[in-house]
């Protein structure tokens, strides 16, 4: 007796003995809706009411919910593994489906009505009327670059999506090319960013304007999307750095000599199609090849002429060559407002602690005004405690809910007041208005990526898509901030805290913003490589018209970069002078004191 | 209405300091100086140790705020009220329309002779190139070795840091310079140099005020000396006529 004819005598069995309830149709329901939400909203991740299947958890029970709760005994369903029906997982799927649904079951593409998948998307064409349901094993694609599922969520919500390019730019840096696989990120509709898992990146291509509809479902995460019929796919990538499918030169299929499939390599090291089915087909003459040519992705067949590597880049051992590349920093013009010599102007800024068990109310700035114009530097003075730090918070917007008024030359021509703004324009006004370098790197710079991955992350927050010129910007900003362009690929965790202040000098300069903010920014060095950054910072300001905030407790580093100062005491501003001036001749009783203990 | 023969106008200036540290006691230093620099002149400033010429020369340059009175400059096409302007406004007038040499070089912290004078020349708004170029002319004309010129000016003597000092201050040299004893740190033969250094800015029409010990150098490079005491002008006038007459006053400095 084989296999096959006792399982299908246990199944017949069953079916005397009435179908079991897997899902309950409150459950069908409630996935029914998500996956009409999915559709409606391309690409959104929407969330569902995942129930416990009676499969192990990433064996598809996401992919299960959603069959079960689409399908009907009018339904013929084919169930795929790793392109292969006949594995024990798909086996036990489709048994599964059958015995709930009371469909057929078929393992011909042409006659399936739902096709549920792990991994492939079946080599044939599939159809109008047709669904693929994917089971997905990870269904968040800005997981790799961020951990935290609230600022994914952000990120989704306000489709900011450019540090995805930064995953990218590590990948080509590393191996000189994207090594993402199954789950290759891609823009849905031109608005969500999507996780395709699991199909290998020969299918991604399928997913465009696709004929049929796709249930992506991922029931640990309780996650349900979709890609409806005729949606734009576009898989993410640079401007200069083409998309490319798996493919081995030279390599056909072991068994029908297809040389267009997506293929597997077995142990002895030959290659095999995928999609077992296609290629039984395709022995067996019931298939047409010159449609399959037309829907397998060989466009975008690797081509080692247009990869990273094949570009040299000279610069990084010439920096010479880079000489374009600072020149043009210079030529940056800096705004002031209409009718003002000012870029960024602060007038009556507070911010107020409220009372908390354990503390009373913290009036930590009040009534704090200046102006700053391009090529001006201003130094903000005080003792710890003194509100320097939090008026720089408030100004940045890592603190909310302050009071006054703060305007940009180069936001709305300083007719808002930005304190006003929603967190998330606030955070756009830092990609190229503002910029801040903090006493601690690790605020402004992500230590687990390369110096260059961090400079990238700013440049493609501003737009940049195009690789070469990402690479040779940071490689022309890492030059001028001293950072030894050997080191450019390597993670900024590794280097010594200098270095990591020098790439957040580079990263803060990346983009020509109109105003720098310096947050006692060579506090905590060693005085030896103070003085080397404080130098560097020196000459950065003299060789851009920027307008720059200076905030330290260091007479020394306000004296070297500063041309007018104020000094802050208890929250309120209460001396202004020329930075000589407020050294040589103070006035306040406070200002005095600090200038005699600076003296040493 | 700008007097197209001065340069600068001061009236009635005062300063007084504050000393919180010793119960707020107060320290006067100028008691309401007035006096005038013209277009091309060398002014000489005498006096005693403390009888405020450096105050004088800061307050000007607003190193020092001063209480109360009137600083004019009159520039090629206008005339500024320097105790009214903004500090951003001073800022950039500052070694681009007049510049003040302090008696102690001050060139931010690893810095060399040649960059400290380039960086003054861009200020008056020069190329890069041209600052170059004239920074290291100038610095010749003042006798800075060569080997030097990159060399933080921290470490180089007492007189050659006050020569580097003077390079910057008369490379390119703005309308109006103030000298706060340009050469008391220098040997015999550099000073010499120096001087005629500050004798040749006549001749390029640059008004100078200069604080000044040595008599001789008054007599040799002034046209007009101030001379005062506690924080008043005692005496004003031709030096000749002037350092006669203050003779007793001013002991035995004056030959």
């Amino acid at each position: 007796m084989s296999t096959a004819s006792v399982l299908s005598e246990i199944d017949r069995e069953l079916e005397l003995s009435g179908r079991p309830t897997v899902l309950d149709e409150q459950a069908k329901r409630e996935v029914r809706r998500a996956m009409l939400s999915a559709v409606c909203i391309p690409g959104y991740q929407v969330p569902f009411g995942s129930r416990e299947m009676p499969v192990a958890r990433g064996w598809g029970s996401g992919g299960l919910q959603a069959t079960l709760a689409m399908g009907g005994s009018e339904d013929v369903v084919k169930v795929i593994d790793q392109g292969d029906e006949e594995g024990v997982n798909a086996v036990n799927l489709r048994r599964l489906i059958r015995g709930t649904l009371g469909c057929g079951t078929t393992a011909d593409t042409r006659e399936a009505s739902i096709v549920q998948s792990r991994h492939r998307i079946p080599e044939d064409r599939m159809v109008a009327g047709q669904t693929i349901v994917l089971q997905v094993p990870n269904s968040e694609p800005l997981r790799g670059v961020e951990k935290s599922v609230r600022e994914c969520n952000r990120m989704h919500a306000e489709a900011d999506y450019s540090r995805i390019w930064v995953g990218m730019y590590e990948d080509l840096v590393t191996g000189g090319v994207v090594n993402t696989g199954a789950g290759y990120p891609v823009m849905v509709n031109d608005r969500y960013l999507m996780a395709p898992s699991p199909i290998p990146r020969w299918d991604v291509p399928r997913l465009n304007d696709s004929d049929h509809l796709t249930i992506l479902s991922h029931g640990r995460d309780k996650k349900i999307y979709a890609v409806p019929p005729h949606t734009p796919v576009a898989p993410v990538t640079f401007d200069d750095v083409p998309f490319e499918v798996e493919f081995t030169e030279g390599t056909t299929c072991g068994l029908c000599g297809s040389a267009d499939t997506f293929m597997v390599q077995t142990s002895d090291g030959r290659f095999l199609c995928s999609d077992v089915e296609w290629c039984r087909r395709v022995r067996d003459h019931d298939v047409d090849p010159a449609e399959h040519r037309v829907i397998a992705p060989l466009q975008y067949l690797p081509d080692a002429g247009k990869r990273v590597r094949a570009t040299a880049e000279d610069y990084l051992v010439d920096p010479g060559l880079l000489a374009d590349e600072s020149a043009g920093f210079r030529d940056a013009v800096t705004t002031t407002a209409p009718g003002a010599e000012w870029t960024l102007k602060v007038s009556g800024l507070g911010k107020t602690y409220p009372a908390r068990r354990g503390s009373s109310a913290v009036v930590a700035a009040a009534d704090v005004d200046f102006d700053v114009a391009p090529g001006e530097a201003l130094g903000i003075i005080g003792e710890s405690g003194s509100g320097k730090s939090t008026v720089m918070k408030c100004i940045i917007g890592d603190e909310y809910q302050a009071q006054g008024d703060v305007r940009l030359a180069g936001f709305d021509d300083a007719r808002t007041n930005i304190l006003q703004l929603t967190p998330t324009e606030r955070r756009n006004l830092r990609i190229s208005a503002l910029s801040v370098v903090y006493q601690d790197p690790a605020m402004g710079l992500n230590l687990r990526i390369s110096a260059g991955g961090n400079i990238t992350e700013r440049l493609t927050a501003a737009g940049w898509r195009n690789y070469r010129a990402i690479r040779r910007r940071a490689a022309g900003l890492l030059d001028r901030v001293e950072v030894p362009l050997n080191r450019m690929d390597d993670a900024v965790g590794q280097f010594s805290g200098g270095m990591r202040q020098r790439v957040q000098i580079a990263k803060a300069l990346a983009t020509d913003p109109d105003v720098l903010l310096l947050d006692e920014p060579t506090t905590g060095l060693d005085a030896s490589v103070a003085a080397g950054v404080l130098d560097l910072l020196r000459e950065l300001l003299a060789e851009r018209n920027i307008a720059v905030v200076v905030v330290s407790h260091d007479f020394s580093v306000i004296d070297a970069l500063t041309d007018r100062a104020i000094v802050m005491h208890r929250g309120r501003v209460i001396e202004t002078g020329l930075t000589d001036q407020l050294f040589a001749d103070p006035h306040e009783a406070y200002t005095q004191r600090l200038v005699a203990a600076a003296r040493g | 209405m700008s007097d197209p023969t001065e340069i600068l106008t001061v009236s009635n200036l005062r300063k007084t300091f504050t000393m919180h540290a010793v119960g707020g006691r107060r320290v006067s230093s100028l008691q309401g100086v007035s006096f005038s620099v013209g277009v091309g002149e060398h002014v000489a400033i005498a006096g005693s140790s403390g009888a405020g010429k450096s105050s004088l020369l800061r307050c000007v340059y607003r190193n020092y705020l001063p209480d109360s009175g009137s600083v004019v400059l009159h520039t090629a096409t206008e005339r500024i009220e320097l105790t009214e302007l903004s500090d951003r406004a001073m800022a950039r007038l500052r070694g681009r329309e007049f510049g003040y040499v302090s008696q102690f070089l001050s060139a931010p912290p690893r810095t060399g002779p040649l960059q400290h004078v380039v960086t003054a020349a861009l200020r008056r708004g020069h190329s890069r190139e041209e600052s170059r170029s004239l920074a290291e002319t100038a610095l010749r004309r003042l006798g800075i070795d060569e080997l030097l010129w990159d060399i933080d000016c921290s470490v180089l003597s007492g007189g050659e840091r006050q020569r580097v000092n003077l390079a910057a201050g008369i490379v390119s040299p703005p309308r109006l310079l103030l000298l706060d004893e340009p050469v008391s740190a220098l040997d015999p033969a550099n000073r010499e140099r120096a001087l005629e250094v500050i004798d040749e800015l006549a001749h390029r029409n640059v008004a100078v005020l200069a604080v000044y010990h040595d008599m001789h150098i008054i007599r040799r490079l002034a046209q007009r000396v101030l001379v005062l005491s506690d924080g008043s002008i005692a005496d004003e006038g031709r030096p000749e006529d002037v350092l006669a007459a203050r003779h007793a006053a001013l002991g035995e400095v004056v030959a």
